[in-house]
């Protein structure tokens, strides 16, 4: 399998599907938040190529001034393609509830300003008409590697078939700055985090596992055979076990006859 | 019937509202009368034109008896000026609360053949037979420009549809369909779309027949349609091709004397035996030896 795409056919096949889905919906605008990072510099670009640089709003929720770099780059790419960028300090809202609420976890904290600016998202969603585009990539989501209701909550998500190593692919067709290309990936759960050493992986290694396993349809052994590593294959199949309640939306007992998700099932977009 | 001529036939790459018959039906008419203007005899659209496609629990509300229902009728009289082929939901008052993927063809004002779905894909992202009744028959049937065939998305991939079609006499073979695109990585365009022109080359050259494959464009919860509608003709050589992704309107020249071309220069359908064919299925299928 090859992990290798082709950028002129996925962004037509990307900007399409944002475009398509929003207006099924009656919408024309989108907003989705802006970290400085890869993932959701390629979305911005995508909206702005799919609805109009006029009809996107990033928005750019640092927590206080711990992530200057970011904050910068998040703006370079706004002004760049020319969206409309807002900047909300998250810092206020946080602080006031882990006073009342302390904790040394930094992933207790990071997934409260995940959700703090899932929450602001939502309320801009309502405010602006516009539908929350996910930032989150295949990688991601398999790996569940993501807060539930936090950075993973939103209406459609563009980038959610591609794996990291893909969405760079795709940066660079979309020229985005290099600066933001080759800046380590990071969650923002704190500063100087970064994904590859929390996860003790690099992305490469990781995407070439799950494409044997999730895309080949391949065994744990028949991608060990493949000469990569035991450790490496089992570590990634525990963390996608481990995380199938991100990928699901809440079990509901059933009682009645007929239940939403069983077998009340209405697709999304019923234009009637 | 035997018809040797030349044909205009026009393709209409379409994306049908989910579930919205009015619009659909309006949009089946401006593109009738858009192909009758451009001289068009047959007008195909995809796989349940007139519905949608990922219909799930709306398949009832926007089921038709082919005999009453207003929007099926008004397809029905419109193929008095062009022939038409589109996809709907059918359910007829003898066979109440069964729903099948139907394709119909309309000409001269009249149904001249319905085909229903027979093998509905149930596996990974589609959920066919859990929603739809499969069709259990498959045969060509007479039209003023010779004997044809329809199948619908899937049934296409089973060879053995084609060759119950070529064994039946079809000239054309009429595949409508609603394939989404998937696996791009690697490749130009959707991998999956070489499957279908693949089979349509194949089958064209083998069942030495035009093939005719009107696929759909657009998104329906998420999942993209990959259009590239296209005909082969009876030597597997193309005719033309509709785009990837985007709506389309082919109006193409087809020459059924060239069926005659092919089956006088490679014998293979006077050199055919379905009796073989038939007698060895029989032992197959009831399984006893030599």
């Amino acid at each position: 399998m090859d992990m290798g795409i082709d950028g002129a056919f996925t962004v037509k096949v990307l900007t399409r599907f944002i475009r398509e889905e929003l207006g099924k919906k009656g919408f024309r605008r989108a907003v989705l938040g802006l970290s400085g990072g890869l993932d959701s510099s390629v979305c911005a670009v995508l909206a702005a190529r799919a609805l109009g640089p006029k009809n996107v709003l990033g928005l750019i929720m640092p927590y206080g001034d711990s992530f200057g770099r970011d904050v910068r780059d998040a703006r370079t790419i706004g002004t760049r393609i020319g969206i409309r960028t807002e900047t909300i300090d998250i810092k206020p809202m946080v602080d006031r509830y882990f006073e009342r609420y302390p904790t040394d976890s930094r992933v207790l904290k990071g997934n409260k300003m995940a959700r703090e600016r899932m929450s602001i998202l939502y309320d801009r969603s309502a405010r602006e008409s516009a539908l929350i585009l996910g930032t989150s990539n295949k990688t991601e989501l398999l790996l569940g590697y993501g807060t539930i209701h936090g950075d993973m909550a939103c209406a459609i998500n563009p980038m959610g078939d591609l794996y990291k190593t893909q969405v760079r692919e795709l940066a660079r067709y979309l020229k985005i700055p290099a600066a933001i290309r080759t800046k380590p990936p990071s969650a923002g759960l704190w500063a100087g985090q970064t994904d590859e050493s929390e996860i003790g992986m690099t992305y490469a290694e990781i995407d070439e596992v799950l494409l044997h396993l999730v895309d080949g349809r391949e065994s744990a052994a028949e991608v060990v055979a493949r000469g990569i590593p035991k450790a490496r294959v089992e570590r990634i199949e525990a963390m996608i076990r481990a995380s199938e309640f991100k990928r699901q939306m809440p079990l509901i007992a059933k009682i009645a006859p007929r239940t939403v998700g069983y077998d009340f099932l209405y697709p999304y977009d019923r234009e009637k | 019937m035997c018809y040797f001529g030349p044909m205009k036939i026009a393709l209409a790459q379409m994306a049908p509202g989910l579930g919205d018959v009015a619009r659909n039906l309006d949009l089946h008419l401006e593109t009738i009368a858009r192909a009758r203007k451009a001289g068009a005899e047959l007008t195909i659209f995809p796989e349940l034109s007139l519905t949608g496609y990922r219909l799930r629990d709306l398949t009832e509300s926007v089921a038709a008896d082919p005999a009453r229902d207003k929007a099926v009728r008004a397809l029905v009289r419109a193929s008095r000026e062009t022939a038409v082929v589109f996809g709907f939901v059918e359910e007829k008052p003898a066979e109440k609360g069964l729903f099948y993927n139907s394709a119909a063809f309309a000409a001269g004002g009249r149904i001249l053949h319905i085909h229903r779905k027979v093998f509905l894909p149930t596996f990974g992202m589609f959920e066919e037979a859990r929603f739809f009744a499969p069709g259990r028959n498959i045969r060509a049937f007479d039209t003023p420009w010779g004997r044809m065939g329809l199948l619908i998305c899937r049934d296409f991939l089973h060879f053995n549809t084609s060759y119950l079609l070529y064994a039946d006499g079809a000239e054309t073979t009429i595949v409508i369909s609603a394939a989404p695109g998937r696996g791009s990585a690697g490749t130009k365009g959707f991998a999956s779309s070489r499957m279908w022109e693949l089979m349509g080359e194949a089958m064209g050259r083998f069942a030495q027949a035009y093939v005719v494959y009107v696929n759909r464009v657009g998104f329906e919860d998420g999942i993209v349609f990959a259009g590239g509608s296209f005909v082969k003709d009876p030597m597997g050589e193309p005719v033309g091709q509709a785009s990837a992704l985007d709506p389309d309107f082919l109006v193409l020249d087809i020459d059924l004397g060239r069926v005659r071309t092919a089956r006088k220069n490679w014998p293979f359908k006077r050199d055919d035996k379905p009796e073989v064919t038939l007698e060895a299925l029989k032992k197959i299928v009831h399984g006893y030896g030599d």
